[in-house]
């Protein structure tokens, strides 16, 4: 469609059009532009602010020292997990919450309002809220087993290695579902209703509805959802922050508390830019599959 | 099954959903109510007490008189826990904090609002050269994560003298919450008539008259939305302050809660107390405007 406008494109169009764009144009440039070249630079350097004055350059060194570090294929593992974990329990809960709120009854209104208060808190918030519910000494998760008698004595949770991850990704999926959640909801009012009528006269009952009408008129929303939330999963860094630090024993050692680390705990500039510039790699990797599959749509 | 059966059944079933999916969502957060009213020896109790026996202010009143007490390691050591005067050293940076994050998240959505509306306009309703192209570079900035953004921001700066001082957190802001800010704004203005711009021209009006006297009025849904949006992005926003933020001149209402959560002897009702005035305003404006936000959040989605 671009080409047939060409010729109608008049000189004040174009005019206005530049002068309304030029403000975003340099915001972008400050955060597009700007880093990405600016990180590849930085990540040939070996800048470290406890040598301030000699900052050789060092060509691809930072890379290499980045994949001889065992602590970064920990941490590209931790990622990993962390990510397929709150991906796809963000996946079920949210298809079933979005199910609830697609049917018609009374309280459905107040429903989708207090789905917004997860997603409305800070993170720093959300990350206090669950450290004190997940407490070892007087939390509320200890609390609730063992007044249902599940457990005998309290128990030690984000300390416990084999346990951190998945509570972490706990309180990331919590915060997360309602996003998810009002996107497959948008997916599933869009399924024209003929499809359920059609299927219903052709004898399907709720269950078959559900996998040959809802489940394949949703995939759109799925991918989108997917991939959304990856990326977030990904690069997230506040929840290890303020639950674990990392620890213990670097079981919650994810690749964005690795570039931390490396930035501001060793002041180690280079290798910092290059650890971020490898996720950013990855982000545009997945962002590359976003613009074909929306592109297809398109 | 009976018709009268299967409704009573199906009422049943989406009673009990409901309830899950409350408890899902608010457990949590009534937890956290809940503990901060009460008293640090109170909230040490085993099993918890889930309702306060016996509710008390003290431990927003030691937010809120945290400016004129000084905490050092012997004035805690002698205040008694359960009287709530067990606080933080860092509690008195609270109240200023919160100033802080507010007034970095208003600079930020009227900033946005200048930024944002304009191109959003020119993108939806004005043909011209390189419209497909810009259209693709916003889309192409959403993605790029924030911790890569660390380092280069960190060293500019620095150089720019802005460490340490709200007007770098101004500027990063601005510049994470802007592609979003266009993003729901193109998809509004698209959706208004076409007529509309060329009647306004041909009345006269030039291009930035058509963009404030005609379509300004009519996208106000999508602007709310986008202020709502940039004010929260603002005021939840943890990791470029804790990077760019030294001392409580700068440090917004996150860094400030996050240096409690981290303080030698953790009072868990002082935090807990932090933690709800951290949550309150963003709560308040997510379920006033919930229309707004939601029509907002699939803006981009339905489209595709």
């Amino acid at each position: 469609m671009g080409g047939a406008w060409r010729q109608h494109v008049s000189d004040y169009d174009q005019k206005s059009a530049m002068l309304f764009l030029a403000p975003m144009l340099a915001v972008l440039s400050v955060v597009a532009v700007f880093p990405v070249v600016y990180s590849f630079w930085i990540s040939l350097f070996d800048l470290r602010l406890t040598r301030p004055r000699s900052v050789p350059f060092v060509w691809f060194d930072n890379y290499a020292h980045v994949f001889a570090d065992p602590l970064f294929w920990t941490s590209v593992a931790r990622t990993a997990t962390f990510t397929v974990m709150a991906v796809s329990a963000i996946m079920v809960i949210a298809t079933l919450m979005a199910l609830l709120l697609n049917e018609e009854f009374r309280g459905r209104r107040i429903l989708s309002a207090v789905l917004l208060v997860p997603w409305a808190i800070p993170y720093v918030a959300d990350g206090l809220m669950w450290k004190w519910i997940y407490d070892s000494g007087y939390g509320a998760l200890n609390g609730l087993l063992y007044q249902l008698d599940f457990i005998d004595k309290y128990m030690v949770w984000l300390g416990d290695t084999r346990k951190t991850l998945p509570l972490i990704a706990n309180a990331f999926v919590w915060k997360e579902v309602p996003l998810a959640t009002i996107l497959l909801l948008v997916t599933m009012k869009s399924i024209p209703a003929d499809l359920y009528g059609a299927a219903k006269v052709d004898g399907a009952n709720v269950w078959q509805r559900f996998l040959h009408v809802t489940l394949p008129a949703l995939r759109p929303g799925f991918m989108l959802v997917m991939i959304y939330e990856t990326m977030m999963a990904i690069r997230h860094f506040d929840l290890f922050f303020i639950l674990t630090e990392g620890g213990p024993a670097n079981a919650s050692h994810v690749l964005a508390w690795d570039v931390y680390v490396e930035t501001f705990r060793k002041l180690s500039f280079g290798t910092g830019a290059a650890l971020a510039y490898l996720i950013a790699l990855i982000t545009f990797l997945l962002a590359f599959s976003i613009i074909r599959t929306m592109g297809k749509k398109l | 099954m009976t018709p009268r059966g299967a409704r009573i059944g199906r009422s049943l079933l989406l009673l009990a959903a409901s309830l899950l999916f409350l408890g899902y969502v608010l457990a949590p957060v009534a937890w956290l109510v809940s503990s901060s009213f009460q008293s640090e020896s109170e909230i040490t109790s085993k099993p918890p007490h889930w309702i306060p026996h016996q509710p008390t202010l003290k431990n927003f009143e030691a937010i809120f008189g945290a400016g004129e007490r000084d905490v050092t390691y012997e004035t805690r050591r002698k205040a008694d826990p359960s009287s709530g005067g067990f606080i933080p050293s860092t509690a008195k940076n609270l109240l200023p904090s919160m100033w802080n994050s507010f007034i970095v998240a208003i600079s930020v959505v009227v900033l946005n609002l200048l930024v944002s509306v304009p191109a959003a306009y020119a993108m939806a309703k004005i043909r011209f050269i390189g419209r497909q192209t810009s259209i693709y570079a916003m889309l192409v900035t959403r993605v790029i994560p924030d911790i890569a953004l660390v380092v280069p921001f960190f060293l500019f700066i620095r150089k720019l003298g802005l460490l340490d001082h709200v007007g770098s957190l101004i500027v990063t802001y601005l510049a994470i919450t802007v592609p979003f800010s266009v993003f729901i704004l193109v998809s509004y203005f698209e959706s208004l008539p076409d007529e509309l711009d060329k009647a306004a021209r041909v009345d006269g009006c030039s291009r930035l008259q058509a963009l404030l006297r005609v379509f300004l009025p009519l996208a106000l849904p999508s602007l709310v939305a986008m202020i709502l949006f940039a004010f929260l992005t603002s005021w939840n926003e943890f990791l470029l302050a804790l990077m760019f933020t030294q001392t409580p001149a700068s440090q917004t209402m996150p860094i400030v809660v996050a240096s409690f959560t981290s303080d030698f002897t953790i009072s868990f009702s002082f935090i807990n107390a932090a933690g709800v005035l951290a949550v309150v305003p963003p709560v308040i404006l997510a379920i006033v405007f919930e229309r707004y936000i939601v029509s907002g959040l699939t803006a981009g989605a339905v489209k595709g």
